[in-house]
């Protein structure tokens, strides 16, 4: 299978001098085109982390990370930003639109940056992708007028828009209860079907079970990695019961 | 316990907090200044007008005297105090060498004095009488101002050789807008030039009871006496004395309203920015069962420090500051007596700003009180409505980039934010504009019309000696002659009586003549058009107590003659009572006759007036633009040189505010900064849109500053003008400064702003933002 993205032993710390901690200690990770991955790990190990690494928003000390043939420390802030911009989607754990737009707005924002004649093409669009997520009614609505599940489902929308080759997701559903988690995560599977690849961080074995590799961090490192078969929406809590278990083990 | 919050936030926003020091004290400075000013102005004023024993009613006169009629009428009036003839040997300027310069071009009436022994003294700078020796010549302080004379030089007048010895304080002719000079010489040598001039006098009263003035002026028409010239009186003399430093003072005054406005705003906005930042805080502090006056406590303890050091910061500089100011009024008029009363009015200006200041922040803080502690906690954020935007939609629009797009949706949906730069912008533009505009008015040539002077290119004065009417008809027939001249009117000055409401007659002089060749303005009606109308000065009018449509009687030799007022006209000319009619008379004198010119050629002006002042010796020729230069050539640079600071200082406001405003902005939008970047949004898409946002708001500000300063501004320099005598102007705008020069220098300056500003946001790190 193609790499899609590459990281080699990355490190980076935050603050100085005595206050100095190390929040990757040279993490080495592989990414494939098409893949579900999850990252899990307890609060401080350092996944996050790795996620902005990975994707350019965050510079880092040492290592390298390569995306599509890219060494993303050669390229410059603006290349950087067309790269996540055309190849990258987010989503996050709140949902980050700006107040100041409506829901269709939020959505068609960043695909508005490059190809603002064709915005009857964009809305098109995005009213499909909301049609798909089943927010189909709510294009007019101010963000505070929606519930939290129904944000997270525009956030997706969003991170659609460009059509990306990986879309981030950081505790995508930790904001929500167990039903809108399910259905996101629903909508996340589909996606990964359609051929996108999609990496979680999270702390969650439920929303991990449905990946098909995931990789364990603590203080920094990965410290094991759990292969699953693709989830075909059955056997469900068999593998979350192999998650737990693999967790139980390596003791986090 | 509120010092150490109030220190830990202060250290926190350093550059929001010294900027809103500097604009307090800036306020406090300028406010202090224009309190200092008006004390000493008017303390120092007193002071000339009590040292100089100036006289309270002075009849000008051209002709015989009959002193003894004059001791006559002074004796039996029992208000008279004092009384006086005092000589005025006028020479023509072009006899007079100062150095090596001679006063020819000087459009003012030089003439030459002796110490007078009962009142109207002529100080020295120290504000002591002069006491002259023979040889030696005191020069108006005036010259000495304009670098014409310096102590010590030779002078020569009439060829008779002089030392200037020191300069003098008139306190009847020290302002460039009297349009007479004396000059101080000793008795001897008055005596040996007095046949190469002609003598005019000048009757001077001292009154027991000056609020008894106006019936003293009646009493002194209606006994016939000597009245072939302007009457002066004490008020107007006080008025021409002050008017100078009063438009700095009134210009410092506006000036310092707008800056107090800009530290309101300033003041505003950090507030508003302050609680929206610790709105949850409040509410948790609400919701803990603090009281709401605690918390107001700590903020007003805040504004009130910063207030505090911004008034001691600006009543030091005004200490500083004002002996530069001061400058020419102690010049012309020497200190005042109230200079240590001055500073406490200085100190009084400033604590009314703090005051005011301290109620503004309490009325800001009420809100506290409406602030529900549940909303504050569960949202974080106040709500703002941004009603009026939702038509403004992303997915509607083709026609702006999607990163001009944002910035202006941010401006719309957050006007009440926005609100607050605008308002600062407008004032700027406001400020620029005004003064620039002022400036441009009364320098150009059509500004004299609202002087009651029309716009000709040349004016030949004749006065002061015989055959008036031969010699003006010996120039209107050379001018008749000559194709330079495109048109030339006559107007002849004479004295009349004019019956007042009570039945006693007063003097009054008409400027007779066809007065539509050169027209002026009037505020009121219209010029003359028949031989039964006239039309009256401002403030002849007022005296007369008529109305455009009303009639006057005057009295012409022995016949009552009707006339309809036609039109009223502001004026500065002959103490400002004057009137214009075109009825032939053949009977009064004439006092002196005027002709108007207008070239054909406006280059050929400087060779023409030679030329004529060659052909024509008797006559005084001046150019127009001279004329204007020396009657309102000190204001004139006075007000050009505060236009140009007004310029310098709004467009530091428009940098220091734009920049602050930025931070601000910056610190509280990191969050969506960081959204955009992590959608792809590079920083130089981020700072289109900072700076989309502040164009934006420019581009309203400036056209409602312009706006503003067309009319509101119009009227304010309007009020600046009356003080002149004109009662209602337009503005002469200079389109290209106005519209062109004035909004790109802002527009430079906000987008300066807004990058240095944004230097903040390139740093921000999508990943500390995004996080929780």
């Amino acid at each position: 299978m193609k790499k899609m993205m590459i990281g080699d032993r990355i490190v980076k710390s935050f603050g100085e001098g005595h206050e100095k901690r190390n929040v990757l200690g040279g993490v080495s990770i592989e990414i494939n085109e098409g893949e579900f991955v999850a990252v899990m790990g307890p609060s401080g190990s350092g996944k996050s982390t790795l996620m902005f690494a990975l994707s350019g928003t965050d510079s880092i000390d040492s290592g390298k990370v390569v995306v599509d043939g890219k060494d993303l420390s050669a390229i410059g802030e603006n290349e950087l930003s067309d790269l996540r911009r055309t190849t990258m989607g987010f989503v996050f754990q709140q949902p980050t639109m700006l107040s100041n737009l409506n829901i269709l707005d939020n959505i068609i924002l960043p695909a508005m940056r490059d190809n603002r004649r064709n915005v009857a093409k964009i809305s098109e669009k995005a009213r499909s992708l909301m049609q798909r997520v089943g927010i189909a009614e709510l294009e007019k609505r101010d963000i505070t007028q929606v519930s939290g599940g129904q944000l997270q489902r525009a956030g997706i929308c969003r991170a659609l828009m460009n059509s990306p080759r990986i879309i981030f997701g950081d505790e995508p559903t930790g904001a929500l209860n167990s039903q809108s988690a399910q259905e996101i995560m629903d909508i996340l599977s589909e996606i990964n079907a359609d051929g996108t690849a999609v990496m979680l961080v999270t702390h969650d074995a439920k929303v991990a079970a449905r990946t098909e590799r995931i990789m364990f961090m603590r203080d920094g490192t990965i410290v094991s990695e759990l292969k699953l078969p693709k989830y075909e929406g059955m056997d469900m809590d068999g593998r979350i019961e192999v998650v737990t278990e693999k967790m139980r083990e390596i003791g986090i | 316990m509120y010092y150490r919050i109030i220190r830990n936030d202060m250290l926190k926003s350093k550059v929001i907090t010294l900027a809103t020091i500097i604009f307090v004290s800036a306020a406090a400075m300028l406010v202090s200044l224009a309190a200092i000013l008006v004390v000493n102005l008017s303390g120092a004023l007193d002071m000339l007008m009590t040292q100089a024993k100036t006289p309270h009613f002075m009849q000008m006169h051209s002709g015989e005297v009959n002193t003894a009629r004059l001791a006559s009428f002074a004796e039996q009036n029992r208000n008279v105090d004092e009384f006086q003839v005092v000589e005025f040997l006028n020479i023509d300027g072009a006899k007079i060498i100062l150095g090596d310069r001679s006063l020819t071009n000087s459009v003012q009436d030089n003439g030459f004095s002796i110490q007078n022994e009962k009142f109207d003294f002529l100080l020295d700078l120290d504000g002591n009488i002069i006491h002259v020796s023979d040889g030696e010549l005191y020069v108006p302080i005036s010259y000495m101002q304009d670098h014409t004379a310096k102590i010590g030089d030779k002078a020569f007048v009439s060829g008779k050789e002089f030392t200037v010895a020191g300069f003098l304080r008139d306190s009847q002719m020290n302002s460039a807008l009297a349009s007479s000079k004396r000059f101080l010489l000793s008795t001897h040598d008055y005596a040996e030039i007095k046949n190469l001039g002609s003598t005019e006098y000048l009757i001077e009263f001292r009154l027991k009871d000056m609020s008894a003035l106006g019936t003293f002026e009646t009493a002194y028409a209606s006994a016939g006496l000597e009245a072939n010239g302007p009457t002066i009186t004490y008020p107007l003399l006080k008025m021409i004395n002050a008017l100078s430093d009063g438009i700095m003072i009134a210009v410092i005054l506006l000036v310092s309203v707008l800056i107090v406005a800009i530290a309101w705003m300033c003041i505003r906005f950090t507030l508003l920015a302050k609680i929206e930042e610790d709105y949850r805080e409040i509410g948790v502090m609400k919701a803990i069962g603090l009281r709401v006056s605690d918390m107001k406590h700590i903020y007003l303890a805040k504004y009130a420090a910063i207030a505090a050091v911004g008034s001691v910061i600006g009543y030091a500089l005004s200490l500083m500051f004002k002996g530069m100011l001061l400058e020419n009024i102690r010049l012309y008029m020497g200190d005042s007596e109230h200079s240590s009363l001055a500073s406490l009015f200085g100190l009084i200006g400033i604590l009314l700003i703090f005051l005011a200041m301290m109620t503004y922040v309490n009325g800001v803080l009420r809100r506290f009180r409406t602030l529900s502690a549940a909303e504050a906690i569960r949202s974080g954020t106040s709500s703002e409505t941004s009603a009026g935007t939702k038509r403004f939609r992303l997915s509607g629009n083709r026609w702006f980039n999607t990163n001009v797009f944002l910035g202006i949706k941010d401006v719309l949906s957050r006007k009440k934010l926005y609100a607050t730069m605008l308002v600062v912008l407008v004032i700027s533009s406001f400020i620029m504009i005004v003064p620039q505009n002022l400036y441009n008015t009364i320098s150009s040539k059509g500004f004299i019309q609202y002087m009651g002077i029309g716009t000709y290119d040349m004016r030949m004065d004749v006065q002061q000696t015989d055959h008036i009417s031969a010699k003006t008809s010996e120039i209107v027939n050379s001018m008749k002659n000559d194709s330079a001249i495109s048109k030339y009117v006559v107007l002849t000055t004479k004295t009349f009586k004019v019956k007042t409401e009570n039945g006693s007659e007063e003097n009054i002089k008409i400027e007779l003549g066809d007065h539509s060749v050169f027209p002026i303005y009037y505020s009121k009606g219209r010029a003359p058009a028949a031989e039964t109308e006239i039309a009256l000065s401002a403030l002849n009018a007022e005296e007369l107590g008529k109305k455009v449509g009303e009639r006057i009687s005057l009295a012409t030799e022995g016949t009552e003659k009707t006339l309809t007022v036609s039109g009223i006209y502001s004026d500065i000319t002959n103490g400002g009572k004057t009137a214009k009619a075109i009825f032939a008379d053949n009977t009064a004198d004439m006092m002196w006759s005027v002709i108007c010119a207008e070239l054909s050629d406006q280059s050929l002006v400087d060779q023409k007036a030679s030329e004529y002042k060659n052909r024509f010796a008797f006559a005084k020729v001046s150019d127009i633009d001279e004329f204007v230069a020396q009657t309102f050539g000190t204001t004139i640079s006075s007000v050009k040189k505060a236009s140009f600071a007004s310029i310098v200082v709004a467009l530091v406001i428009t940098l220091l505010i734009t920049l602050l405003f930025m931070k601000l902005l910056i610190a509280k939008d990191r969050y969506s900064i960081a959204v955009m970047k992590a959608l792809g949004f590079t920083n130089s898409d981020i700072r289109t849109q900072y700076i989309s946002r502040s164009v934006f708001v420019l581009i309203i500000g400036i056209v409602l500053g312009t706006l503003l300063a067309n009319t509101l501004g119009e009227l304010l320099a309007g009020a600046v003008i009356s003080s002149f005598g004109a009662s209602t102007f337009t503005f002469a705008i200079h389109p290209l400064s106005a519209y062109l020069l004035i909004p790109f220098m802002m527009i430079g300056s906000v987008l300066i702003a807004t990058i240095i500003g944004l230097t903040g946001a390139g740093q921000i790190k999508i990943s500390e933002s995004m996080k929780g």
